[in-house]
């Protein structure tokens, strides 16, 4: 006797104790039957045709009109099963490429990690999330003798294609090392690069920035980026640090102008992805002033802290549903 | 979140009226609409703004791309009527530099 | 070996009559009331493909034997559009794409034997089998 005998059989039991005693019991052992018919694979109609049979060996009497409404069930419950296992077979397939997305997803954090450096002279805080599972913002840091060069990048779209294009942006990146310590002229290969590779929807925006710990001189370059803040302890004051220039990947003859701040002792300098300023709330978007507040708020902190407790802030104001990747970095001087 | 096009041509130019939200949600429509006109030789095509009040990267992307194929195919392409929030993202972006864009005049000089 | 017997699809009442034809060979050859509506249900699906996509064709159906075993099997040819992709309609999930070859990974599962042939522009033919167990 194969399984498939066996539940017809046990469906039989079950039905017949059922009949007689009409107690909850039986019910009870019905429905944990039905765990069984599942996963025996067993389809509905297969089911009301057992119940079909059931019922013939147990009264033979049964009317022609019950017999014939019960055809009528029959046909319709195949109709219920066609759907039924076209769904159950999209389900499989989309807990496929959902796992296959997390295999892409740690992929990509593998490949773009970037460790955050540490130097006696600054203090750095870096929040990067991403609002789905595959991060379309992305930053970078490189540490060299005297100097840590940063970078945030926002790649347009998100998720996949956004991701992949990443992938690009980081080895284009690290193929240019003696542009690193010229920022304008880092942008200007970079968007080359990208103009020749991207499709022509895509584009890219970036701000590179070289921080001279000798001098504590930062130069910088942006590509259409959304505007960090400059932070000056000595009057206590935020400024937009606009850095104008074309994003990367519209025309292949872009220039790129240098721009430089000198930063006192616990002069901050901030830079972000439009993700935090694109923040959508159920009162409207959150303005660039709403961050400089928070940031002021908690700016008594190590950076690190002080992004957490921006990102935390932020996300508890969306209601806990990022709808755009973000990126936060945090550069103090010390000393 | 919706975006509504309409469309009309006078003495050869294609005049684009948007008005809802270009996002990633609504990008794809204007795409279908836009691409067949860019690729047009010589197309002229004006797209009024005015009615837009939020436009993420994704809608940048798409008159980024408008941008491209008109230049390769001759044509040209103006935007006109920007209401702040989007002549921002235009500004930050440099694209202002790049494009033809028009937001002095509203709709009324045709 | 009998004859096939066919039933133009030009409208939706002939997807009817297709699956009256259906019910009354399968009944004969002496199929259970489940593989009954089994065969009628992939009849249904088949014609509708036809009148819904290719705009006419015909269902066709024949006794077969085969090895001691009995079976019947449903032709259903279209001189429609022709399918580009038949890899990609037999996925699961194409049904709700609406176009020529919706649903017939389900009459694939009803049925024991499926094959599809198709050439663009000039239709598609499906063969699919049931056999008496």
């Amino acid at each position: 006797m194969n399984d498939r005998d066996f539940i017809i059989d046990r469906y039989k039991d079950l039905l017949t104790t059922y009949l007689n005693g009409k107690n909850e019991t039986a019910l009870y052992k019905g429905q944990q039957f039905s765990r069984k018919l599942i996963e025996q694979q067993i389809s509905p109609e297969d089911v009301v045709s057992h119940h079909i049979n059931v019922l013939n060996d147990l009264f033979p009497d049964m009317t022609e009109e019950m017999k014939d409404a019960f055809d009528f069930l029959l046909e319709v419950m195949i109709g219920y099963g066609f759907a039924y296992r076209e769904h159950q077979s999209l389900r499989t397939r989309q807990r496929q490429l959902e796992s296959e997305i997390e295999v892409a997803a740690s992929m990509q954090q593998t490949l773009l990690i970037s460790d955050v450096p540490t130097v006696d002279s600054l203090d750095i805080g870096v929040k990067s999330v991403p609002a789905k599972k595959m991060n379309g913002d992305y930053f970078n840091f490189v540490k060299d003798d005297k100097s840590i060069s940063v970078a945030v990048a926002d790649i347009i779209g998100k998720g996949i294609p956004a991701a992949l294009c990443m992938s690009m942006i980081k080895y284009a990146m690290d193929s240019l090392p003696e542009q690193r310590m010229q920022p304008n002229l880092l942008l200007e290969n970079l968007n080359r690069v990208v103009e020749q590779n991207v499709h022509p929807n895509m584009f890219i925006t970036m701000l590179y920035g070289l921080y001279d710990t000798d001098v504590h001189k930062f130069y910088y370059a942006g590509a259409g980026h959304e505007p960090g803040f400059f932070y000056k302890a000595a009057t206590d004051e935020f400024e937009d640090m606009f850095a104008k220039g074309l994003v990367l990947g519209v025309s292949r003859t872009t220039k790129y102008k240098e721009y430089e701040k000198q930063l006192g002792p616990g002069d901050m300098i901030i830079l972000l992805s439009d993700g935090v300023t694109e923040c959508r709330t159920s009162k409207g978007f959150i303005e660039r002033e709403e961050i400089v507040a928070l940031i002021r708020e908690n700016m008594h902190k190590p950076a690190q802290e002080i992004v957490d407790s921006v990102f935390h802030e932020l996300e508890r104001l969306q209601e806990f549903e990022l709808r755009d990747d973000f990126t936060l970095i945090i550069l103090k001087r010390m000393v | 979140m919706n975006l509504q096009i309409s469309h009309e041509e006078t003495n050869g130019v294609h005049y684009l009226t948007l008005a809802g939200e270009v996002d990633a949600y609504t990008a794809p429509k204007l795409k279908e609409m836009l691409v067949p006109l860019t690729e047009e030789k010589n197309a002229q095509i004006v797209i009024d703004l005015a009615n837009i009040d939020y436009m993420d990267s994704t809608g940048l992307g798409i008159f980024v791309g408008a941008l491209k194929s008109t230049k390769k195919n001759d044509g040209t392409l103006k935007l006109r009527g920007m209401t702040e929030r989007v002549k921002r993202l235009f500004e930050i972006t440099g694209l202002t530099e790049v494009m033809d864009i028009d937001n002095e005049v509203k709709g009324e000089a045709r | 070996m009998d004859i096939q017997s066919c039933v133009e699809v030009c409208n939706e009442w002939d997807i009817v009559s297709a699956r009256q034809l259906g019910r009354n060979m399968a009944k004969e050859l002496g199929f259970g009331n489940v593989d009954q509506a089994r065969i009628t249900t992939a009849i249904s699906e088949l014609a509708r493909n036809i009148y819904l996509y290719a705009g006419s064709g015909k269902i066709c159906l024949e006794p077969v034997e085969q090895m001691g075993r009995k079976g019947l099997r449903i032709i259903a040819v279209d001189n429609g559009p022709g399918i580009r992709d038949i890899r990609k309609v037999m996925e699961d999930g194409y049904t709700t794409s609406g176009g020529l070859g919706a649903g017939l990974p389900g009459v694939k599962r009803l049925m024991d034997e499926f094959t599809i042939d198709s050439t663009i522009d000039s239709g598609t033919e499906i063969l699919a089998t049931k056999w008496l167990r």
